[in-house]
Formats: structure tokens, sequence, C-alpha cells
């Protein structure tokens, strides 16, 4: 019961873990377009291109691997505690 | 209003550290020179100092305890300097089971075996690293507990504490990342809200004043006007 306990609450506050690295992660993709289309257009640009520009960038981010090693938020955790379980009883 | 600040800044600082320094793992220098079992009546207060039953077991309002007795090296600073004197310690041996503190220990009675293995006498000492996290308290009769022993040659082989150096690290590492999520979080989210909000206030106060100003037209065309001679 109590390792239930601890793989529920444990999946809940990873989650949250999760989503927020995963904004935290998309937010800083996108700031870094920006400042790359500023980088090459210093008058601004077409609003329109910019807009493309950086929609494209996110695409490409969210299929490359970058998005999915947030999925290591819940891997790393899981193989700590099988780690710890093994040290702790192994005779 | 600085004592409050004071205050709960003193009392966040004793708990957190409180916590660690219960909780996080310590190597003990020691020699085993007996185990025991003994039934252990908890009261309210020192309950919390103990686990549960063994993990296959049902709770019970008594139980029996683990005891290892031992004779152990003193150290000053939290065992980071070892002393030329010695003292008696005694160890619980509780399974802490899967929840807290997460040292997921299950082998309580194969601890025991092996602390019993490994007694020794003082004319020939057999030296053992106890792993073990917890407080011993006269007064409370609260004991830290034993995760792990193992033999050494001497006394003076006292193991680095690696895990907690990688867990202070980690604690450092994981505070600049929440800070720089925080510092994104501002800079993208709440500010242009904020500039945002600025801007629809200003606008809304300018329409207010226009507003104002044609009321107070209309107002003043009510007046008389001033008279031409």
């Amino acid at each position: 019961m109590n390792l239930v306990r601890l793989v529920v609450f444990g999946f809940i506050g990873l989650s949250i873990v999760y989503g927020l690295v995963w904004l935290y992660s998309r937010s800083v993709r996108r700031e870094k377009l920006e400042k790359a289309w500023e980088a090459d257009n210093p008058e601004g640009g077409d609003p329109e291109a910019r807009a493309r520009y950086v929609e494209e960038g996110m695409q490409d981010y969210h299929s490359s691997i970058r998005p999915k090693l947030i999925l290591l938020v819940y891997i790393i955790p899981a193989a700590m505690v099988i780690a710890v379980l093994i040290l702790t009883n192994w005779n | 209003m600085v004592y409050v600040k004071w205050f709960f800044r003193i009392v966040a600082f004793v708990l957190v550290f409180g916590t660690l320094g219960y909780v996080l793992p310590r190597h003990d220098v020691a020699r085993i020179t007996g185990t025991e079992v003994i039934r252990m009546d908890f009261s309210s207060f020192n309950r919390m100092f103990y686990a549960q039953s063994d993990s296959g077991n049902v709770e019970g309002e008594t139980r029996d305890l683990r005891l290892i007795n031992t004779y152990k090296r003193k150290t000053w600073l939290f065992g980071f300097i070892p002393r030329d004197s010695y003292g008696v310690m005694v160890y619980r041996n509780e399974d802490t089971g899967w929840i807290w503190p997460p040292y997921f220990k299950f082998d309580s009675s194969d601890l025991q075996a092996e602390a019993s293995n490994l007694q020794s006498t003082a004319a020939d000492p057999q030296w053992v690293v106890i792993t073990q996290y917890g407080w011993r308290n006269r007064f409370f009769t609260i004991y830290p507990n034993a995760i792990a022993i193992r033999p050494i040659d001497s006394p003076d082989d006292s193991p680095f504490p690696w895990f907690n150096v990688f867990f202070f690290v980690f604690v450092g590492v994981a505070w600049l990342f929440i800070r720089a999520m925080w510092r994104q979080f501002r800079e993208r989210s709440v500010d242009p809200a904020m500039e945002r909000a600025g801007e629809a206030w200003d606008a809304a106060d300018a329409q207010i004043d226009e507003r104002r100003g044609r009321f107070r037209k209309w107002l003043d065309s009510w007046k008389s006007k001033p008279k031409r001679y």
C-alpha cells in the first residue's frame, strides 16, 4: 500500500516538475529564435515572416530530441529509487 | 516588523537544517558489542522519531525494536573530524519502508544478523562503519537508525561523505535552475502582461478623461454665458 502511495504521489510531483520544465524549455527556445531573427533583421523585418520563422523553429524544436529529454525528469528519480533499493538491501 | 522577519527566518533555517541533519546519512566508526531486542511503548512525542513496523507487518500500539550496541569513535562537526576518544552508542535497526526517509530499507533482520556476525571484544576488535541517520537523545529515548554495516581494518578508515556532497551540489544546481525558470517566467509572461495591463489602464484612463471632458463641457453649456455688455 505504501508502494502505491509512493508511486501515485511521486508521479503527481514529477508531473508538476515535468510541466514546468517543459514550459521553461519551450520559452527559452522561443526567445532564442526571436533573438536570432532580430540579429538577422535589425530593423524588425516583416512581422509575418518573423512569426513564420519563429513557428517553424518551434516545430523543429518539438520534433527534435530535446523535448523528449525532459522525460528524464521521470526516469532519473525512478532509477535512483531502484539504485537506493538495491544498495540498501544488498548483502 | 524586523524582529518578526528574523524570527521566521530563524525558524525556517532551524527546520530545514534540522530536517537535513536528521535525514542525511552519516558514517560512524564503531565496534559492535552486542545486539538486542526491546519492547517499545512509544509516547505520542517520540513516536515520530521511529519508523513503522517491518514492511510486511501490520502497525501496532507497541512492538519490539532491534537495537545494536556499539563502542563508537567520537567526532566533531557531523563526523568530519575524528577524535581520539570513544564512547558507547546505541542504534535502532528498523525498516524505513517505501516512504520516509527514502532509504528503502527492508532488510532489518539481515542487518541484525550481520551486526551479530561482526560483534567483537576489546581484546580482538573488529571495526565497522555504520551508515546511519537520526539522533540519539536520552531524554526522549530515541536512537539513530542503522542503514548499513561494513567491516573496516582500522578505526582510522572513516569514509568520505560522497552522498552528502552530491546532495548539496544537486540542491545548489536545482536552486539555480528554479531561479532561471522564475526569471524566464517573469521576463516572458509577467512583464509583458503587466505592460499590456498598464497600457490598457492608460487607455481607459484617457477615455475617462475624455468623457469627463465632454460631460464637463455639456455641464458648462448650462452655465450662464458671460454677459456681454
